[in-house]
């Protein structure tokens, strides 16, 4: 079968997603020191500020988590077709259907993959969970930066409650991207041994290979 | 009646000096500069004292108590002097149907002008039968006195937020004043008790300047619960520097390293007991050694429990009253994942096995 070379994520996007990643790795690390804290600084005035440098380091890779969230909010919007919400959300027939030719495919009921150029629609769907999990992080990391803040009390207070309320939901949110990381590096990977489209290259070039002529029809290799 | 109903065990004298000092003290808690105490001392003196209506619900009196019976009396001793309690059961003299009297003629004669302090959550189950005075619900008195007060004053947890009878699963449905009141401007000094220096200061801004100070989004005045605990925590150092007590009574606890790890609720608590403290003798309960238990956040006997850990076992909602650690929880979940990954890829492993099989006895047959 003769393969096409076809762009599929534009520049920002692969910056938006190294940054998501990235930081959430930091994230959870720090944020797992600041739940519970496992350096022992027996001795004062040992010079050592393990919880101030965590912390910091946790404020940084906030800064840099929200800035990722905001730059695919944008691509949502303004992307190109891939990075689009259309582009993968259930929303339309199309995609509606290629949720369930694609789970069919995970399932190994079928050969014939959902694939396309961009997102399969399941991806896409979970994708668009993650992100609304993220801006609901991206809320309660924010009100507990600022706890004197009028604005981000009233905001996280509506959804969350009281401050301790607020430390308890982005602690749990944090399973969440811990899990979610698990389960979508094990698809990518089985995605990259079972066709031959170059999905894990594709994030850092940007670019994927698809059957000539037939978008989105790759079959099992 | 006027307000020597009550303070027949305290001295009813404030020496001008006592005075002077306890309206600066309210002034620095309420965060104004030194030439604004003249005119608070000013208001202070003025003869008119508003009438109080001070009404008991659901509660456990400690609120009056930490009011009244403070070390360093020129507080609770100011306090009965700025206004005029023409109404309250635990220091009053009157009775029964005397007191009743009491109630019913300070409402009529200053209808519009007096100020109703409310202490204790209201019931509201079942027509609100679980707190009766007198024969009436709480719910009933309240019904009848706010509307007719200029404001009211909720003080403490349970009048503010339906405190501990308002914890899970809540038996007989309590609330605060605010959930029942909203005709009338209200206030809420909660804590459980409330820093008297909070409700002496928010009573001293009315007079002073005819309006209560600034109120944050749960109604609670700013001077007092714009920060947290965990922003003006003597310990705080230790926080940073990663010192922190392992178990009450290790070697970090007699040092006086930060609470945090044994479950202290500070970070998550908005009062100003770090810098006014209690008792006149310097005090909070973090200085003594315990942490802060959140007693001024809503719901704190839900959210803030188990006291001796660090994120408690909130209750998710919809998971049925079961208080789960959501450590144990989302490491199950891993677990479920991780297996769930592993059984999925080793199906993908037998099915390339087989196909690969197939396909070799298909190359063998050509
Ligand atoms: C995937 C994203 C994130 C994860 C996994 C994460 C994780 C955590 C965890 C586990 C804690 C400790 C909670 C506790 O035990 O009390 C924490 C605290 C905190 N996080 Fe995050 N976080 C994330 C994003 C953010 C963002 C975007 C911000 C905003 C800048 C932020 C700001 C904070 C703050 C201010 C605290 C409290 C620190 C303190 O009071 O000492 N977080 N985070
Ligand atoms: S003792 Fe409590 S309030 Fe003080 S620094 Fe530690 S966690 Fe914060």
């Amino acid at each position: 079968m003769l393969y096409e070379r076809k762009t599929a994520w534009g520049f920002l996007f692969r910056l938006y997603h190294w940054s998501f990643a990235l930081s959430i790795l930091a994230l959870a690390v720090t944020g797992f020191y600041i739940h519970d804290p496992w350096i022992s600084t027996a001795n004062e005035g040992s010079g050592s500020f393990p919880m101030a440098d965590w912390r910091y380091c946790h404020f940084i890779a906030g800064y840099v988590f929200t800035a990722a969230v905001l730059v695919r909010l944008y691509l949502l919007v303004f992307g190109n077709r891939e990075e689009s919400f259309l582009g993968f959300a259930p929303v339309t027939g199309r995609n509606i259907k290629n949720v369930f030719t694609t789970l069919a495919y995970y399932l190994y009921l079928t050969d014939r993959g959902g694939h396309r150029l961009g997102h399969n629609a399941l991806a896409g769907t979970f994708y668009l969970f993650t992100l609304l999990f993220a801006v609901l992080q991206m809320i309660s990391g924010f009100s507990l930066l600022y706890p004197e803040s009028g604005f981000w009390q009233t905001v996280a207070g509506k959804i969350f409650g009281v401050q301790q309320e607020i430390r308890f939901y982005h602690f749990v949110f944090m399973w969440y991207f811990m899990i979610f990381a698990l389960v979508h590096v094990y698809i990518v990977v089985w995605n990259d041994v079972w066709s031959p489209e170059g999905l894990i290259s594709s994030i850092f070039t940007g670019d994927k290979f698809l059957p000539k002529g037939q978008e989105g029809a790759g079959k099992r290799a | 009646m006027s307000r020597n109903v009550c303070v027949s065990c305290l001295d009813p004298r404030l020496s001008r000096r006592g005075f002077l000092k306890g309206c600066a003290m309210a002034a620095a808690a309420l965060g104004l500069s030194d030439s604004m105490v003249p005119r608070m001392v000013e208001a202070a003196s003025s003869p008119a004292r508003p009438p109080v209506v001070w009404l008991h619900f659901q509660e456990c009196t400690g609120c009056t108590e930490s009011l009244l019976r403070a070390s360093h009396p020129d507080i609770g001793r100011l306090i009965l002097d700025l206004i005029s309690l023409d109404y309250h059961e635990t220091v009053m003299a009157a009775a029964g149907k005397q007191a009743e009297e009491v109630l019913h003629e300070t409402v009529s004669k200053h209808a519009g002008k007096f100020i109703c302090v409310v202490e204790g959550g209201i019931p509201t189950k079942d027509g609100g039968v679980y707190c009766k005075i007198a024969g009436r619900t709480a719910l009933e008195i309240l019904k009848e006195v706010a509307p007719q007060s200029a404001a009211v004053i909720a003080i403490g947890t349970c009048a503010t937020f339906g405190g501990i009878q308002a914890a899970y699963p809540n038996p007989t449905g309590a609330v605060g004043v605010r959930d029942l009141v909203h005709d009338r401007p209200v206030v809420n000094i909660s804590g459980c008790p409330p820093n008297p220096i909070s409700f002496l200061g928010t009573v001293l801004h009315y007079l002073t300047f005819n309006r209560f100070p600034e109120l944050d989004g749960l109604g609670r005045p700013l001077f007092a619960y714009g920060r947290r605990n965990h922003d003006q925590c003597e310990r705080r150092a230790h926080f940073d520097e990663g010192r922190y007590v392992e178990q009450f009574g290790d070697s970090g606890h007699l040092k006086g390293y930060c609470l945090y790890k044994v479950g202290c609720k500070g970070p998550g608590t908005f009062a100003n007991c770090p810098a006014v403290r209690f008792n006149d003798v310097d005090v909070w309960p973090v200085s003594a050694g315990h942490g802060c238990v959140g007693c001024t956040e809503p719901g704190f006997w839900d959210t803030m429990t188990p006291f001796y850990e660090r994120l408690p076992g909130v209750r998710i909602p919809g998971d049925e009253g079961i208080i789960t650690k959501a450590e144990d929880v989302g490491l199950k979940v891993l677990g479920v994942a991780a297996a769930a990954v592993g059984i999925h890829a080793a199906v993908g492993a037998g099915k390339r096995l087989v196909a690969g099989k197939k396909q070799e006895k298909a190359d063998q047959k050509e």
